[in-house]
């Protein structure tokens, strides 16, 4: 018992040393890109190479606004983003109503059907999928990627759906059904008020998938109005990649809507994932 | 009772959208993968069927043997450092006699890094690793010229660099499950370990460990289908150089479909990297085990 009270200290301090260097290996490479964001290129490269920008200067980011499109592909990320985020939502909602309260043959073969989507890596679908997306003519058009993220958002969100759906006692539509209500104005006006907590943890999802998705945009996209940020950013791997102040002013620009929105929605992350691991297993 | 809950014109309504979607954009296209990878085309013009000749032009193309070697590298370098730094971190945080202070600061900053994309990250690595402006070197030059190392250019070194950029941004997925998933395993089988004098660490080899195994299932094939697969941090690191050193079989499907317009031969590669992902989880369920402890 004595010798456990005078090693446990000890082994505290060397966790609390492990776990710290731990959080600095995660963040200060992130805090480094945005005190480069507000340096000179002369800082960078040599009088100040770690530290906090000693005359923090906005130059990067007009630099980055005015000659790189950054707003452009902001704007367009932000469009993708959320129409995506309202298609996907809408329709894995609807769906999961269906599979999880309805009562028809195929349900179960059809849920089983919807989640192998998680399962399929882009690369087995895209090169037909180009050809899919000329034929419909939608070349060059933010619709061509539009349509496959909410597809690839689909069975994973429908999911999450799925589960809530489930646990909603069904005597809900028992009551309903009595008033009078028929399975639209019960499934809008009774049930989807029900799931709110479930939409936060989607939207957000779908949300993070497609704003940081690159392959797909960069073999559809070429148009450099079209681009959306992890694309344009691509910009700056290439000619540019010498003006590190702009490109790192960029890059924060890029990563600031998904930081703060995990910061202020950590609760639903993690509840997403924890629904992710149960089904998933 | 239930009458409109049957009704198939609503049920109709619900899930075709879904369905139509979904089939015509995910489903079909699998299909035309595995029957284009038969073919000769270009893209343009009708395909024309070769049988397996694009599967033996792949298993003869010199990129072939770097590709799949790199994919297993990525994936091993993935599965080492996610893993082990997820399981140490997630057990840490759940030690009830640590109770670390703190806690909720140190989980945000281990999971931030999982939400930027890997244009980002990529190109933040290349600044940090750069020879001669980068990060790590700047410290290692400042000790002596000698000691810096060429991360990116040195062929035989680049894919791991590569590869720890992108374990380095995922590792917080995996803290997190493993995280979630201790914490629902009940208080009192802790309370009893402790009751028959165990230490937190025999607690957590002889309880926690074994009932992660369902987790842990999910996380391996995470890391290591995501190794085989990778492509965006690859693409924004290297772009598969230097030379072909840090190609990988999605890379070769990239550069056949989109580069050479050899659309068959890509459909091909891309068939080859899926078997080998089923493969490996199919490997994993086995190994691990098929039947669930239940608490």
């Amino acid at each position: 018992m004595r010798k456990k009270d005078i090693r446990r200290p000890v082994i505290k301090i060397i966790l609390y040393i492990f776990i710290s260097i731990c959080a600095v290996a995660s963040l200060y490479p992130l805090v480094w890109m945005a005190f480069n964001s507000l340096k000179t290129n002369e800082e960078i490269f040599s009088s100040n190479i770690y530290g906090f920008p000693l005359h923090p200067n906005y130059e990067n980011y007009i630099h980055a606004v005015t000659q790189f499109n950054i707003l452009s592909f902001f704007r367009n990320s932000l469009i993708v983003s959320a129409i995506c985020v309202f298609c996907t939502i809408f329709l894995a909602m609807m769906f999961s109503y269906a599979t999880a309260r309805m009562h028809w043959r195929f349900s179960e073969a059809v849920r089983l059907y919807a989640i192998m989507g998680m399962f399929i890596p882009v690369q087995i679908i895209i090169i037909p999928l180009v050809m899919i997306i000329k034929n419909m003519h939608l070349n060059n058009n933010l619709l061509s990627i539009i349509l496959p993220y909410i597809a690839f958002n689909l069975s994973f969100i429908s999911m999450i759906f799925y589960a809530n759906f489930r646990s909603i006692p069904f005597e809900m539509e028992e009551s309903a059904a009595i008033d009078g209500a028929n399975v639209y104005t019960t499934f809008f006006k009774i049930i989807l008020p029900m799931v709110k907590p479930a939409v936060a943890t989607a939207a957000i999802l779908v949300f993070l998938n497609t704003w940081n998705e690159l392959f797909i945009a960069m073999v559809l996209i070429t148009k450099n109005n079209l681009k959306t940020l992890p694309l344009g950013l691509l910009y700056f791997q290439g000619e540019f990649s010498t003006d590190w102040g702009a490109s790192s002013a960029a890059l924060t620009i890029a990563s600031l809507p998904p930081i703060i929105l995990y910061l202020l929605f950590s609760k639903q992350f993690e509840n997403a994932l924890t629904v992710g691991s149960a089904v998933k297993g | 009772m239930h009458r409109y809950l049957g009704k198939k014109s609503s049920i109709l309504v619900f899930t075709l959208p879904f369905l139509i979607l979904y089939t015509c954009i995910l489903v079909y296209p699998i299909g035309q993968t595995f029957v284009r990878s038969f073919s000769d085309w270009d893209g343009i013009t009708e395909p024309v069927f070769t049988g397996l000749q694009n599967y033996r032009d792949l298993l003869q193309d010199s990129d072939f043997p770097i590709a799949v070697r790199n994919g297993i590298i990525f994936a091993l370098v993935l599965f080492v450092y996610q893993q082990g730094m997820g399981t140490i971190l997630a057990l840490i945080f759940n030690t009830r006699s640590l109770k670390i202070r703190g806690s909720r600061f140190f989980r945000t900053s281990f999971f931030i890094p999982v939400m930027l994309s890997s244009t980002v990250v990529g190109q933040l690595w290349v600044q940090i690793l750069s020879y001669n402006h980068g990060l790590i070197n700047s410290i290692l030059g400042s000790l002596s010229e000698s000691l810096r190392i060429p991360f990116l250019s040195d062929p035989n070194l680049a894919i791991y660099s590569v590869a720890f950029a992108n374990a380095w941004q995922g590792m917080g997925i995996t803290f997190v499950f493993l995280l979630t998933a201790i914490r629902s395993i009940p208080e009192q089988y802790y309370e009893a370990a402790m009751i028959d004098g165990a230490t937190s660490l025999q607690a957590h080899r002889k309880i926690t460990l074994p009932l992660l195994q369902e987790t842990y299932k999910v996380t391996f094939v995470m890391s290591l289908t995501g190794g085989l697969r990778a492509f965006d941090t690859m693409f924004v690191m290297t772009g598969g150089g230097p030379g072909n050193a840090t190609t990988t079989l999605s890379y070769m499907m990239y550069n056949a479909a989109f580069k050479r317009g050899q659309f068959g031969y890509g459909c091909a590669s891309a068939v080859v990297l899926l078997a080998e992902c089923l493969v490996l989880t199919v490997f994993i369920n086995k190994v691990m085990g098929k039947e669930r402890i239940i608490y």
